[in-house]
This record gives structure tokens, sequence and C-alpha cells, in this order.
């Protein structure tokens, strides 16, 4: 039996895979976290248009599947405007402005459980509103917002799954050629399902780790996950 | 050139709280026409009861809360005007919170030192030295690595002295210093207070404290709905005050501590 679990082009597909679902999901979150920061300080501190851009912003990336705004910016998007871009290049973006959708509201509610009195301390010392959110209010605010990022991680790695549909070849793609050659679907679902599984099992744990390192000391936060 | 450090002409400042019933603001007179000069090495104590607003008043001093109406001065430069780099003059202001306020991810250490390494600009070493000496200042040299939530509150709070005193400012406004504190930890707060007072700092102190004030204060300001009811030196507020109101209140303050 099974013969294909030993056949090296199937791993290399799942490789491939893998390595592309990683990369989206790790720049997702990461152009999300920067994206997610400067929406968050921007529904804190900008006048009500900002606000109200910054509200449908959220809403249509939250509101909407992934798997529709993947659709608009792979099919509708390049022939809207004349250009050809590589599928992998808008996944990447995609996946980013979506996460900061999310991750607009934990860094906003972060900022918001430390703003009042830690803002006016800054002010006191002399330092500028900017001074204060760049050494004060993000630093404390990220560390609360870490258990947030391991969730956002679990589920951005999942959501890759959609990117099979626009002929990116993620790790969920590559199952299906597997089983397209094969004929065998539990064992190569199982097996894909499982190198999910551990990614995200053994990253949380790093996340957990980073969270335990850099929490502030006397300080016990809930964690979310 | 003016004779004083900071002075304050005819303040105003009003804010809304909600009520208890939805929808209901209540609008709060904190400060009315209030006038004050602080001159180099004064040292003046606001007493008065609790939401008087006294504190809105040393918060109108720094502008983290901005005045409606009136003047502060801080020297010659009049912090009041539209569009003045505000985090400059406060840079020269130092400001002691009733709930202290530290740093939260920052060790004692990091607290004294952030506005010098950001606001001043000093190099490394330079704000690391500055910083040192401000917290033997207040005597607390043994926990400069220990986060904010690993102090007592004591020992916050003249950290929250040592980051206030370390820029070397014009002058420090104390909010209630030790109001949020026990009891028991007040007596360390009050001991670095005077060691300042002895140094010559010059100092705005809103506070309850009568046996500190009746020892270092030049001046004591009873201060009640928004108004400076009396200004007198401790003795005279000790003795008879002049007015009804501050004679009541002595009363019931005196009292309370001597009990």
């Amino acid at each position: 039996m099974s013969d294909w679990l030993t056949n090296p082009l199937y791993w290399n597909w799942i490789l491939q895979g893998l390595s592309v679902t990683v990369e989206i999901t790790l720049f997702g979150v990461l152009l999300g976290l920067i994206l997610g920061t400067l929406l968050a300080v921007g529904d804190i501190y900008g006048r009500k248009a900002l606000r109200a851009a910054i509200a449908v912003y959220v809403e249509f990336f939250r509101g909407s599947p992934l798997f529709v705004q993947v659709f608009i910016a792979v099919y509708a998007i390049p022939p809207l405007l004349n250009i050809q871009i590589d599928h992998l290049l808008l996944a990447f973006f995609v996946f980013g402005l979506n996460s900061a959708g999310y991750q607009k509201g934990y860094i906003k509610g972060a900022m918001q459980t430390i703003l009042d009195d830690q803002m006016q301390a800054g002010l006191s010392v002399g330092m500028s509103k900017w001074q204060t959110l760049r050494y004060i209010i993000l630093p404390q605010a990220y560390r609360i917002v870490i258990p947030s990022w391991t969730n956002e991680f679990c589920s951005l790695t999942k959501s890759t799954a959609v990117l099979a549909t626009v002929g990116i070849k993620d790790l969920v793609s590559a199952g299906i050629s597997i089983k397209g050659i094969e004929y065998v679907i539990l064992p190569v679902w199982l097996l894909i399902g499982g190198i999910y599984l551990v990614w995200i099992t053994g990253f949380s744990k790093i996340m957990d780790r980073i969270y335990e390192k850099y929490k502030i000391p006397g300080i016990e936060l809930d964690m979310q996950s | 050139m003016t004779d004083y450090v900071m002075e304050a002409k005819h303040v105003y400042k009003t804010y809304r709280i909600k009520g208890e019933k939805k929808g209901d603001v209540k609008i709060v007179e904190a400060v009315k026409d209030v006038s004050l000069q602080i001159r180099k090495g004064d040292i003046k104590l606001i007493f008065g009861p609790s939401g008087s607003g006294k504190s809105t008043f040393l918060r109108c001093m720094d502008m983290l809360d901005i005045p409606d109406k009136g003047e502060i001065y801080l020297g010659d430069e009049c912090l009041t005007v539209k569009g003045l780099d505000l985090n400059k003059a406060r840079a020269r202001i130092g400001f002691v919170f009733q709930h202290i306020y530290l740093f939260r991810h920052l060790t004692a250490l990091g607290n004294v030192e952030l506005a010098l390494r950001q606001v001043l600009k000093l190099p490394k070493e330079e704000a690391r030295k500055r910083a040192m000496a401000a917290l033997e200042e207040v005597k607390i040299t043994d926990c400069i690595n220990k986060y904010p939530a690993q102090l007592s509150g004591g020992q916050a709070q003249r950290v929250g002295i040592a980051r206030a005193i370390a820029r070397q400012p014009d002058i420090i406004l104390l909010d209630e210093p030790t109001s949020a504190l026990d009891p028991e930890l007040t007596g360390e707060v009050i001991d670095t207070l005077r060691d300042l007072a002895h140094e010559g700092t010059t100092m705005l102190i809103v506070s309850h404290e009568m046996p500190f004030a009746r020892e270092v204060a030049e001046e004591m300001i009873f201060y009640d709905e928004g108004h400076i009811i009396e200004t007198g030196s401790p003795m005279g507020f000790f003795n008879a005050p002049n007015t009804d109101r501050a004679k009541q209140f002595m009363d019931r303050i005196i009292n309370r501590t001597t009990r």
C-alpha cells in the first residue's frame, strides 16, 4: 500500500505548498500588524471622515468572505486596471489587508485599556503624543495583543486553503494534485490536515513562549486563546 | 523678565460629566477665575474638599487640561497661546500623579531614564547617570530594576517623583502624591518631599498632609468650589483661618489627623 507516500515528487509538492502557506500567513500577519496599527491610531485620533473610512474598511474585510476578497483581487482588479499581476503577490496583499481589519480591533482595544493614564504620564515628562505612542502605548499594547496574534495566525494559516481555488500552489492544492493522481482520499487529507496541525501547534507554542518572555512582570493578562 | 517661575492669571475650566439618568449632562465649574504666582524656591500647598477642582487646576498648570479662559505662564512664556509647543514647556515642569502612572513596561530606572533620552536627548551614559542620581535622591537604588507592579505603593510614588525631578524642571506640581497610598506608606513619600523642600525645590502641591504643610509650606491655599477662598501662612490657618469655610474645613481635618 501507499507507494505514493514515498514518492519524492509528491513530497516536493507538499513542501512547496507548505512554504507558500507559511509565507502568505506570516506576511499577512506582519502587513496586518503594520496596517492594523495605523488603522487603530487613525480610529482613536483621526477626524470623523477618517474614522468613517476606517469603519467601512474594517466592515468590508471582516464582513465578506475571504474567498470573495481573493476572487476580486485575482480576477476582477487586474483586468480593471488593465495590468497583469502575479496571483501570489495579490494573495499576499489580500491576506495582509484582511488581517489588518481584524488586528485593528485587537490593537485598538489593547491601546484603550492603557491610553488614559499612560498618555498623560508620557506628556507630563515632555514627550509628544507620537513619542508617547511609540515608546509607551504601542510597546504595551503589542504585549497585550500577542495571544490575539496567535489566534489570527491560526485562522490565517487555515484560510490559505482558499488560494487553491485561484491556482496558487498552496498546501491544499498539493493534496488535490496527489489525490487526482492516486485516487486515495482519506489518507491524503489526513496527511495534509496533519501537516497543518503540526505547524499550527508548533508555532502557537513559540508564540506562547514569546508572550511569556515579553509580558510585563507583575501583570497577569488574560490569555484569550 | 518676570519674578515668577509660574503664574496663573484668571484661569477658568469647566467640564462635563454624565449624570445619573441617561442623557443627563452635568457641567462642573472646576476652576473659576483662579490666579496664582509662584516664585523660585516657593512651596505652596493647595487644600480643600474633594471634588472642589484642585486637581483640575493643577492639571491646567501643566496644560494636561487646557483652560477654557485665562493664561498660564512658565517664566516669561505664555503656555495658553495657541500653537505653542506644549511638549517643550512640559519638559520644564515635573508632574507627580495621585495614582502614580508609572510606565508599566519599564523598570524603575527605565521610567526615569526615558525622558532624559527622548526629550532632553542626552547620550546614554549621561542619561543613566542622571537617572541614578534622581533615584538616589528618592532613596530607591535597591530596586531600580523592578517593574512598577513589583514595587510597593510608596516605592512606586518615589519613582514617580524621581521621574519628575530627573529633568531638573523649573517647578514640580504634585497632585495628592500620598492620598492613593496605604497610610503606613505615606511617611516615606513625605520624607522624600521634605528632602526636596530642604533643597529649595519649587513645588506646588495639592495635599491634605497637614503636619507636612506646617513644616515646609510658605503658603497654604484653601480651595473650594473652583475658587481660591483663602491664602495664608500655615500658622495663620492652624491658629485662626479668616473665612468660616476654611475654619470648618481645618477643624475637620485637624480632628481627623490628631484623633
